[in-house]
């Protein structure tokens, strides 16, 4: 197992420092000149040459004259810089951003709370309501409630999650008045504690809503699937044959079976609600959260911080990527993977 | 089930829906077969295409994605799309034909006067009721229908409609006015509004234009009001005591005098419209104007339109008789000539200058233009429309037509999508038939690129990717650029798919028949056991079809995707994000969402549906 996990580690940091590799490259495509940026304001004050002369001095400081490999190496953190100094990724040093005109490790606290908090309060509610749906639906396999369930999901699932957030704010917010339509607090005002609390969770609640009614349609049929083949399986045959109980077979025997392959199917789906799902959805509910960051970055073309959040996504992905492949022998003895 | 087999061709068959018994005719000449026979006849992809259509609801999908695609693979070249095309007066019009929809109860007592304003029009009739018909709601609270109380009670005998405002003008010389009020287009001056003295004025025009209004008296009088910081209000008194009539376009406005001279009174003449051009000195018989042009008649029938022109309006038609009448619309005119022919010159865009039939064979008494619309009053007293009746699915927040931008964008989105399909799938299938096949060292470096692809967060890359590349290119380009990254990282999926499929295959002896014979190896894997491999793929094939057009709605939903004003559902959804939109202006959403959502939705039920059909156990067996 740990060589396993060894052999998958030093996997994970190779692709990481692949995909970080392009993404550098990608990022150099931007035709910019950051010493062009400081030295233009001078060239009206200062005679050409000396002026050019300055320039190259600042573009050599700068370390802009070197190849696209040292210059990665340097903003990684691998070898020093000009100054002779490290100060890369790997020192925590994520560069500055332009827009906010602070370090980026700065800016990016709060929106990763937010962040985090809707993707885990969105999880905990999708979980526990699609389980027991799930469960329901293989039980009551194909007759009309679980036809119509199946229905739902199918349109859950096909719906993109900005056309859900849409109908949700229209149906929520407009028509019943219940939710407001984005935000992320009640403007101008200055509630604390248990008040500042349920203030923000009422701004949460829709992207909360939307994200759970996304979530649900996919969960709620692996968990069908999934239960509906354990169903099948000779032991709850057996079980059924010693008279258990139904109720004891299904929550005794067959759902924590069923349970297995759907706990990793979740790590899946996380991450794909944390990189692209709360893109989306922060940016339909105007919520201060890394998706909106990222955009706001990207559409104000601060690359620093892009970069930075970029190589963010990539960690999770690759570590949720891994979780998932090491959830499988986690829950399941039967599978062994240390060969 | 054997049994169940064995009895089923003696018992009475069911009658079906004539759509799936259509379709197994056309599809399926033979009648239904026992297991047996039906083993020996019936090759796999017919069973496949056999199950497939034994379901209703895959058929309903497939249909239902087929008529959908009919419609935007062919309405486009009917509905033709005009990318620069927006009109302000156009903005947030609601669906449907109501435009033009005048009540009847106007023509009962003979109409007195009709004013047409922005996609609505106001009439009163001669015992001085006023009606006001077509998109008259302005905003959330103002409804141009709602026709004040003292207005109802008076009797009325002028109207005039603005862009979002109405003034009415009674008997007494009293004037009214209703609607948007935002520049002080209602609010009268000071000196005919105090007092209650209005009357005394002897007013007898009023005319409402697109932020100010005028009105004329008897004895020749102006009075301007409105957003002065825009129009030049002022009005020089030389002039006072012999306006004939007024002209007021939407940023200007002249002046017929009673010697039949067209003369601009405003302290200064700056604009195209108060640079009166020569000719006009007299002989003048009457002004109209349209947006931003004026036409003068003269005496003769001879016409001269002068203004910002762009659309045609100063190319006067020949008239077959005498001119007795002129009107001007937002980009046209309407002449009415003595023979009672009726031309009309300026912009076509919809139908303004088609006069109907009924308009020329019979007599025409006046006839009343304004924004797109056109209605002629015959002598009988019935009124003949043309011109712009509405949109079937409305307009959006710059005036553009939903429907045409909805099949239009639906080509895009579908295109985008089923080329991204296409890359992903020749990706896939040369890189998974390639592992698979050979396996070893070649599978090892090709899963572990997959690997890295998959691995990637798709929509925060696809973004960069477009942020990065597609700033310096153009807008087609951009598109191309899009379905690259699309089909770039979404291969693995098929790729890993192939080559487990690849594993099983390459040991079938139809491969090792293959080898021994000698033919080459890429013909093996993409002449032999690729097609086999192709039915399990299509399932594959038909869901990321949906995701990819779900993933370029997003990455345009959220303005990284095709920009702006190419269409497509993704960033015409996207128009609907701020709460204004989804709130008042519903069809801005919803008609796209809705068959977006149907698409999608019945992408997956067609890959569903495929995918029971493919599926060896669903046959009972």
């Amino acid at each position: 197992m740990s060589k396993y996990l060894l052999k998958r580690i030093v996997y994970l940091v190779i692709v990481f420092f692949v995909v970080s590799l392009m993404m550098y490259a990608i990022y150099n495509l931007i035709p910019s000149d950051p010493a062009m940026i400081q030295m233009e304001p001078l060239r009206k004050t200062l005679k050409p040459d000396i002026w050019q002369q300055q320039y190259q001095e600042l573009r050599q400081e700068m370390g802009l004259n070197d190849n696209l490999l040292v210059r990665y190496a340097r903003w990684m953190g691998f070898i020093p810089d000009v100054n002779g100094k490290f100060s890369g990724m790997l020192e925590g040093d994520f560069g500055r951003s332009i827009n906010y005109k602070r370090p980026v490790v700065d800016i990016i606290g709060t929106p990763m709370l937010n962040t985090i908090i809707l993707n885990f309060l969105s999880t905990i509610l999708t979980l526990a309501i699609t389980i027991p749906l799930g469960i329901y639906c293989a039980v009551h396999a194909r007759k009309a409630s679980d036809s119509a369930i199946q229905a739902a999901t199918v349109v859950g699932y096909s719906l993109p999650t900005y056309l859900i957030g849409i109908l949700f704010i229209f149906i929520f917010a407009v028509v019943f008045r219940i939710f407001p339509t984005g935000g992320a607090k009640t403007p101008g005002s200055s509630y604390t504690g248990i008040m500042e609390f349920l203030d923000r969770l009422h701004y949460m609640a829709l992207p909360i809503l939307v994200l759970v009614f996304t979530g649900l349609a996919g969960m709620t049929r692996t968990v069908r699937a999934a239960m509906i083949d354990t169903l099948s399986q000779d032991y709850i045959r057996t079980a059924r044959a010693k008279g258990l109980k139904e109720k004891v077979v299904i929550y005794s025997h067959a759902w924590r079976n069923a349970l297995l392959p759907v706990s990793t199917s979740i790590m899946g789906w996380m991450i794909g609600v944390f990189t692209g799902g709360s893109l989306v959805i922060e940016n339909t509910f105007a919520l201060n959260g890394t998706g909106r960051l990222y955009w706001n970055a990207l559409t104000t073309t601060d690359y620093e911080l892009v970069l930075a959040m970029q190589m963010f996504y990539t960690l999770v992905s690759l570590v949720g990527v891994l979780l998932t492949d090491l959830s499988y022998t986690l829950v399941d003895p039967r599978v062994r993977i240390d060969k | 089930m054997s049994e169940k087999n064995n009895a089923a061709p003696k018992q009475p068959k069911k009658k079906e829906f004539f759509l799936f018994r259509w379709i197994k005719r056309a599809f399926f000449p033979n009648r239904e077969l026992d297991i047996y026979a039906e083993e020996q006849l019936q090759s796999p992809v017919r069973l496949v295409i056999r199950n497939f259509f034994s379901k209703p609801l895959s058929v309903i999908s497939l249909c239902l994605l087929i008529l959908i695609a009919l419609l935007v693979f062919i309405a486009p070249n009917f509905v033709i799309l005009d990318l620069g095309e927006q009109d302000s007066t156009l903005m947030n019009i609601s669906p449907g034909f109501s435009i033009m929809n005048y009540p009847r109860a106007l023509e009962k007592n003979g109409i007195a006067d009709i004013s047409v304003g922005n996609n609505y029009a106001v009439g009163v009739d001669k015992a001085g009721h006023v009606y006001a018909w077509g998109k008259t709601r302005v905003s959330s609270v103002i409804n141009l229908s709602d026709i004040p109380e003292e207005v109802l009670n008076a009797k009325i005998v002028k109207v005039s409609a603005g862009s979002d405002f109405i003034l009415a003008l009674d008997e007494r010389g009293t004037v009214y006015g209703w609607g948007n009020n935002r520049l002080r287009q209602l609010v009268l001056p000071d000196e005919i509004d105090s007092n209650n003295r209005m009357h005394e004025f002897g007013i007898k025009e009023i005319h409402a234009s697109d932020q100010f209004s005028a009105a004329l008296t008897d004895d020749g009088r102006v009075f301007l009001w409105g957003n002065g910081n825009f129009v030049d209000l002022s009005f020089r008194e030389e002039f006072s005591g012999h306006v004939k009539s007024l002209a007021l376009t939407n940023s200007a406005y002249v002046i017929l005098t009673d010697d039949g001279a067209v003369k601009c009174a405003n302290d200064h003449a700056s604009t195209t419209i108060t640079k009166i051009p020569e000719g006009l000195e007299s002989g003048v018989v009457s002004i109209t104007a349209s947006s931003n042009c004026v036409a003068a008649l003269k005496e003769d029938g001879s016409i001269v339109v002068w203004g910002a022109y762009t659309k045609g309006e100063d190319k006067i038609p020949e008239f077959s008789s005498k001119v007795v009448e002129i009107e001007g619309g937002r980009y046209h005119f309407v002449a009415r000539c003595e023979d009672g022919s009726i031309v009309g010159w300026g912009s076509n865009r919809y139908n303004q200058l088609d006069a109907p039939k009924a308009a020329v064979t019979q007599k025409i008494d006046r006839i009343f233009s304004g924004s797109f619309q056109n209605y002629a009053l015959t002598e009988s007293g019935k009124l003949v429309t043309w011109g712009l009746k509405g949109f079937l699915l409305g307009t959006d927040t710059l005036g553009r037509d939903i429907f045409a931008r909805l099949v239009n964008g639906g080509k895009m989105t579908m295109t985008i999508g089923a080329i991204a399909v296409i890359i992903e799938t020749i990706i896939g299938i040369i890189l998974g038939g390639i592992a698979g096949y050979f396996g070893g060292v070649v599978d090892m470096v090709i899963m572990r690129i997959a690997e890295v692809v998959s691995s990637m967060p798709f929509i925060p890359f696809a973004m960069i990717l477009s942020a990065v590349i597609g700033t310096r290119i153009s807008v087609e380009q951009r598109m191309y650029l899009i379905m690259i990254i699309l089909g770039i990282l979404s291969w693995p999926g098929i790729c890993r798919l192939v080559r487990a499929q690849m594993f099983a295959q390459r040991e079938m002896e139809y491969v090792v028949a293959a080898k021994a014979l000698g033919v080459k190896e890429s013909k093996i894997i993409f002449g032999h056991i690729i097609p086999n491999v192709m039915s399990v793929c299509l399932v594959t094939v038909t869901l990321a079809f949906g995701t990819a057009m779900l993933t370029e709605s997003t990455l345009s939903y959220l303005g990284f995707g095709v920009p702006l004003p190419t269409p497509t559902w993704g960033n015409m959804l996207s128009n609907a994000k701020n709460s204004i939109v989804i709130q008042n202006y519903w069809w801005n959403w919803l008609f796209v969402g809705a068959v977006f959502g149907i698409a999608c939705i019945c992408i997956n039920l067609i890959g569903d549906g495929l995918r029971d059909a493919l599926d060896p156990k669903a046959n009972g067996r």
